[in-house]
């Protein structure tokens, strides 16, 4: 049985059509399942949790990274994510902006996603922990006054510009692309020198007096904070067209 | 006087880059090729190569399979392999090799050891000796 859990911000009046050409598009591929709106649930971990329990074998974000950010953290670290590594599957239809996580894993639009689940190919994947908080694609903060203590060195930045912990995008210029299945985060920092860092970890703490982590583009983090990798973690169905082997 | 497969040239495929608005402190350890155009003091070691570029400062001991260097090392140089060492490299320390270039204009304070057969039978019965292993 598929699950589809709608965001809140679906409910807006824009989103009808290409809602119903999905919910038309589902019907007809034999995928239809039951709707949770995550603007009707105090709870999301155990309206999600229940389900999975009574049988889902679907869980499917409709909406943007929030919506998969939101999903992922009421699925994993509980008792039932034994259940959901071994029989449940993640699937995602992107609607609106924000989506580069559904665009990782192949699927450019809510009329592909469609597709994409019923070609249902799965791919278990590592899965990055930031803190408290998962992250399937990057965490990010700005790189003036950051630092990265990795293992038995440490990294100062001295030049304003971005850090990205990846765990599985693809950088703009196409130079870093990260495997998802490696048990690593690459680490990159580009300033404003045009200079590059590049290089990989399998945890690593990062720390800025001034500035938050970014979560997948969604949350905020304070830091000090630790940054880990989870391996295969996460059964996700994904399109051909995937950022990663 | 050099010609152009001198050794000097970056590598395209490096496991790490240290960018040069980069300072990193510590043991730095790899398996891979690394490129340092940055800061770094403590140590460096790689089972493969290391290039250092021209505005990079490192102070610390070095020892890796191959080595460019361009920018100024204080320590300790140990190459098995091929060490190149270019015009701009300022150099202040020892160093041991398997094979040497040295390009006009770089500046080396220290002693040239090359690294003879005798010295690699030595140094693996030294380690065996150190780590024996299990039986």
């Amino acid at each position: 049985m598929h699950v589809y859990v709608y965001d809140d911000y679906l409910n807006k009046n824009k989103f009808n059509r290409t809602i119903n050409r999905v919910e038309i598009r589902l019907t007809d591929l034999g995928l239809n399942g039951k709707i949770l709106r995550l603007a009707g649930i105090k709870n999301i971990k155990t309206a999600i949790q229940n389900e999975i329990r009574i049988g889902a074998k679907t869980i499917v974000a409709v909406g943007n990274n929030q919506t998969v950010n939101k999903i992922i953290g009421a699925l994993i670290n509980d008792d039932i994510y034994g259940d959901f590594q071994k029989k449940t599957l993640l699937g995602i239809i992107p609607i609106g902006d924000d989506n580069s996580i559904a665009a990782s894993f192949g699927i450019k639009d809510s009329e592909d996603a469609c597709n994409i689940l019923l070609a249902r190919r799965v791919e278990k994947i590592d899965l990055g922990l930031a803190g408290n908080h998962y992250f399937l694609n990057e965490a990010s903060i700005q790189s003036l006054g950051t630092t990265l203590e990795i293992g038995d060195y440490s990294l100062e930045i001295m030049e304003k510009g971005e850090v990205k912990i990846i765990n599985l995008l693809k950088s703009k210029s196409g130079e870093i692309k990260s495997n998802p299945h490696d048990g690593l985060l690459d680490i990159l920092v580009q300033t404003r020198r045009k200079d590059q860092t590049y290089l990989n970890a399998k945890s690593l703490k990062i720390s800025n007096k001034e500035e938050k982590l970014i979560v997948d583009g969604v949350m905020e983090i304070n830091t000090p904070t630790e940054i880990s990798v989870l391996k295969d973690r996460v059964n996700i169905i994904v399109g051909k067209d995937r950022v990663f082997d | 006087m050099f010609s152009k497969d001198n050794g000097l040239e970056k590598f395209k495929d490096a496991e790490t880059i240290i960018g040069a608005s980069i300072k990193v402190k510590g043991n730095f350890q790899g398996q891979g090729n690394i490129i340092i155009e940055g800061a770094l003091e403590g140590s460096l070691k790689t089972a493969s190569d290391v290039y250092i570029g021209n505005q990079a400062k490192i102070v610390a001991n070095i020892e890796s399979k191959g080595t460019v260097v361009n920018g100024e090392v204080r320590g300790n140089i140990k190459t098995k392999g091929y060490l190149a060492i270019g015009g701009t490299a300022k150099i202040f320390g020892d160093i041991q090799y398997g094979e040497i270039s040295i390009e006009k204009g770089a500046s080396v304070n220290g002693q040239l050891m090359m690294i003879t057969d005798d010295h690699k039978r030595a140094e693996k019965a030294k380690e065996e000796t150190d780590s024996p292993s299990e039986k």
